[in-house]
């Protein structure tokens, strides 16, 4: 504790309870960081990710009748178990899959699923019942249980411009960024500068407190990242993408040190009503290139052992193909997990039921929150009903 | 003149600079009694017949259509809450629209919507009520078109109790079943909007709702629900929220003002004229209390600076980018409030906003994308927002005979609250790199808009 924040602190207690520290001074109090050092990285394909054309099961005879112009020939897929191969695209991630990185777990859904793509997300971000209404997310509630004094911003960064529901809590916020120096480029301001120093003249307890309060943290993390982040001496090349970008630049912040517990990186473009196939090859292959090189350049720093990567989507697509060579809002789909000592690895699960469907949609097996509740627990080290609400079996990837 | 001011931030979007003269409490109400209604979007002309026979080619050209006409009403709305003639009505249809908070692909079905809500809006809650409760965009967003006898759903009977009327805790399990079976066969003709009640998937047997039993129809749960007492306790509890402190509640206040709106058969208009007559409403510790929502943000600046955005664009995309794009919320329980909109990114965008606007900042930010191939306001990418303000009145107005002078009377205009003197000391540097009248305006203005206590009203 240092010596100012522990003299305001005992001050504070001295006065008994009459409040003598204006409000954004406490937002100088010093971060208290939350203990441990595993990171988890996630990532969001937004739109609606084709499970059955990521990963297929490409044995099944369902999967070619309800497809015809869909479903890819047999001879192009990777095939890495009995049933189940890769996608043509996904070259990359079928050799994460080979070094024992990846497990893929099948089915995972919630039940009653919402086939709209704003409230699925919803769902995922809350972590909600179908039927629930929630106005934080399951990453903020997790910086609220681990972190309620905490006042620093970048305990949760998500790498983009707009921080998403997922990271909003009730009493703590992630922040969102899509590069250190841009952040740090655009708070250089007079304005921000000079606003974000303490003014005594403002009540405590006010809105105009937390917003001033807000702006002090903002303004100290980003100089915070800024100053640590080092540019990375490592040789591995990024493809070109904004997507691989953004992991380039989480690779950055962890091989650099910074004290952040959890990323956030988003894909978007898969809602593939129409015309599928190129654009759903297109997207997987920015993933998998962009997701290897990742860990590749975790690797070469040593800090890949420190990371877990989980990547879902809002929802998986209809097993049928429509009438415009795409595929319509479905439920269930697969979720990836990633890491360098996995305690299941490759396909953790069953596979899909293509026989047993829900008004042609497939059934999940497996609750959403079963792997958030597993990532909370066993790597993240937080109590899971705290953060959401209620128990959910662990799963036993970590 | 400070409350005159406090009435127009909370119950409108803010005072306008071009408002000759500030309304009293009973001329504000009075001038909202008409209600201008949206008129942007024509009935669909299209068949039934027609619509089978399209190719999927054909409706996705119709659906596109639409998403544009969405945007054309969002953007008219927008512009007609900057009309401050009408400013409660329009606050309190936004206040509606995000109470009773839905999705539509269909833009007529929105607008018809809006209209509704608008005509009501300082009605009857009764009447209010009714009427959503019957609208097509409601219904279809609520699942009621499947809600049928033998295989009721009852996502429309909980979101009616537990979001529009009662709250949660408040009515049971058995109360949802059962309040489902009364609105089975509510639905509504998909081109026309027109509600059609389908009496063949009805289910007319006997409901036991909140403690009495009979073949209820919809309307009669409708009207059982507000025979209790803690649906007017919930309106009140919000509008309480909403337009006087999110933080503190007075509960003797609200106690009475429940009563009364109960006793007044849920008259809206009455409510609002209690409060907004009240002495405590303008009490100072609700003052510059409350943080704005992005959409009061917009329009508050719109009104200060009387500018206008040049493109449909611009408004969407900050809207997008500040998370709260009109006719888009983000599920049937609407909109964030107060605190909740802040964190360091929105906070450091809303800052930067004056400058993009005003001065012709470029701005990077990129807005999120929710994925849906379908959502028009999906437009990531826009560095230059257009925003033209005509700087010769508000020279007129705020220039005085010395800079310190003009500055003081634009942070009255522009703060609900007063900022700290080092604040002020930083404008007054920023606003003498001006070299023309005109310039020293503009950056007064940008200055002040920038604070953190601009976001307050």
């Amino acid at each position: 504790m240092s010596t100012r924040r522990a003299f305001l602190k005992q001050s504070a207690l001295a006065t008994s309870g009459t409040l003598l520290i204006p409000g954004f001074l406490k937002g100088f109090d010093g971060p208290e960081l939350i203990a441990g050092n595993t990171k988890l990285v996630v990532i969001q394909l937004s739109g609606g990710n084709d499970g059955l054309n990521t990963i297929i099961p490409y044995r099944n005879d369902v999967y070619y009748q309800l497809r015809p112009k869909l479903a890819i020939p047999s001879g192009n897929i990777l095939k890495a178990s009995d049933e189940l191969g890769f996608h043509p695209a996904l070259a990359k991630l079928n050799d994460l899959y080979d070094k024992g990185y990846l497990g893929v777990i099948n089915n995972v859904g919630y039940p009653n699923p919402d086939r709209s793509h704003f409230r699925s997300m919803d769902i995922w971000h809350t972590a909600a019942n179908s039927d629930q209404y929630l106005q934080t997310g399951w990453l903020g509630r997790y910086l609220d249980a681990q972190c309620s004094d905490c006042n620093t911003a970048h305990q949760a960064l998500e790498i983009d411009d707009v921080l998403g529901l997922v990271l909003k809590g009730a009493q703590q916020k992630g922040m969102a960024m899509r590069d250190p120096k841009k952040l740090h480029d655009t708070l250089k301001g007079n304005l921000y500068r000079a606003l974000s120093k303490p003014a005594a003249d403002h009540a405590d307890e006010r809105s105009v407190s937390y917003l001033y309060k807000t702006l002090a943290e903002t303004v100290s993390s980003a100089d915070y990242i800024y100053d640590k982040t080092t540019i990375s001496k490592s040789s591995i090349t990024y493809p070109k993408t904004e997507f691989a970008h953004r992991l380039k630049t989480v690779a950055q912040l962890i091989n650099s040190g910074i004290d952040t517990r959890v990323y956030y990186a988003s894909l978007s473009g898969f809602d593939t009503h129409a015309n599928q196939n190129n654009r759903h090859e297109r997207l997987l292959t920015t993933y998998s290139e962009a997701v290897h090189a990742f860990v590749s350049d975790l690797e070469a720093e040593n800090s890949f052992s420190d990371v877990m990567i989980m990547t879902f989507s809002e929802f998986g697509r209809r097993v049928k193909q429509n009438a415009s060579e795409g595929t319509d809002h479905g439920t269930a789909n697969n979720l990836f997990i990633m890491g360098k000592t996995l305690k299941q690895k490759g396909f953790i699960n069953e596979t899909p039921d293509l026989t047993k469907l829900d008004e042609g949609d497939l059934i999940h097996t497996v609750d959403f929150r079963s792997v958030y509740a597993t990532l909370l627990e066993q790597w993240l080290g937080t109590d899971s009903s705290i953060v959401l609400g209620q128990k959910f079996a662990k799963l036993g990837f970590v | 003149m400070k409350n005159e001011t406090h009435l127009y931030n909370r119950f409108g979007f803010g005072v306008s600079v071009s408002n000759e003269k500030i309304k009293s409490a009973n001329d504000f109400i009075n001038s909202s009694r008409q209600d201008q209604p949206l008129q942007v979007v024509a009935a669909p002309s299209i068949t039934k017949e027609e619509i089978k026979t399209m190719t999927s080619q054909e409706k996705r050209m119709v659906s596109q259509k639409s998403r544009k006409q969405i945007s054309n009403l969002n953007v008219s709305w927008l512009e007609q809450m900057t009309n401050t003639e009408t400013a409660l009505r329009e606050k309190m249809t936004f206040f509606w629209h995000d109470h009773f908070a839905c999705r539509t692909q269909q833009a007529f079905l929105g607008q018809q919507q809006n209209n509704s809500i608008r005509k009501y809006a300082l009605g009857s809650f009764r009447d209010l009520l009714l009427a959503v409760s019957k609208d097509a965009a409601m219904l279809q967003f609520l699942n009621n078109k499947q809600n049928r006898k033998n295989s009721p759903n009852e996502n429309f009977a909980r979101e009616v109790m537990e979001l529009f009327t009662l709250g949660r805790g408040n009515f049971t399990e058995e109360d949802i079943k059962n309040a489902a079976r009364a609105f089975t066969g509510w639905n509504f003709n998909p081109i026309s909007g027109e509600f059609v009640f389908r009496d063949w998937t009805h289910d007319t047997g006997v409901k036991t709702f909140r403690g009495k039993n009979g073949n209820f129809s919809g309307e009669d749960i409708l009207d059982i629900i507000l025979e209790d007492r803690a649906a007017a306790g919930f309106i009140v509890n919000k509008m309480w929220s909403y337009f006087v402190s999110q933080e503190t509640v007075d509960k003797k206040i609200t106690d009475q003002l429940t009563n009364d709106f109960y006793k007044s058969d849920y008259n809206i208009g009455k409510l609002v004229d209690q409060m907004i007559t009240a002495s405590w409403f303008y009490e100072d510790r609700f003052h510059g209390n409350r943080i704005k929502s992005p959409i009061e943000l917009l329009v508050s600046i719109q009104l200060h600076t009387g500018g206008k955005f040049d493109d449909e664009a611009s408004p969407l995309f900050i809207q997008n980018a500040l998370n709260q794009v009109l006719f888009y919320p983000p599920n049937v329980g609407g909109w964030p409030q107060g605190n909740e909109w802040i964190d360091s990114s929105s906070l450091t965008f809303r800052m930067a906003l004056p400058g993009v606007l005003l001065q012709h900042e470029r701005t990077e930010i990129l807005a999120k994308d929710d994925g849906d191939v379908n959502n028009l306001i999906n437009r990531p990418r826009k560095s230059k927002i257009n925003f033209s303000v005509n700087w010769s009145p508000l020279v007129n107005r705020f220039l005085k005979s010395n800079q310190e002078e003009s500055l003081n009377e634009i942070e009255h205009f522009l703060l609900a609250i007063p900022t700290s003197k080092g604040n002020r000391e930083l404008i007054n540097r920023f606003a003498s790199f001006g070299k023309t009248d005109e310039e020293l305006i503009q950056r007064a203005f940008t200055g002040y808009m920038s604070l953190p206590e601009y976001q307050l009203n």
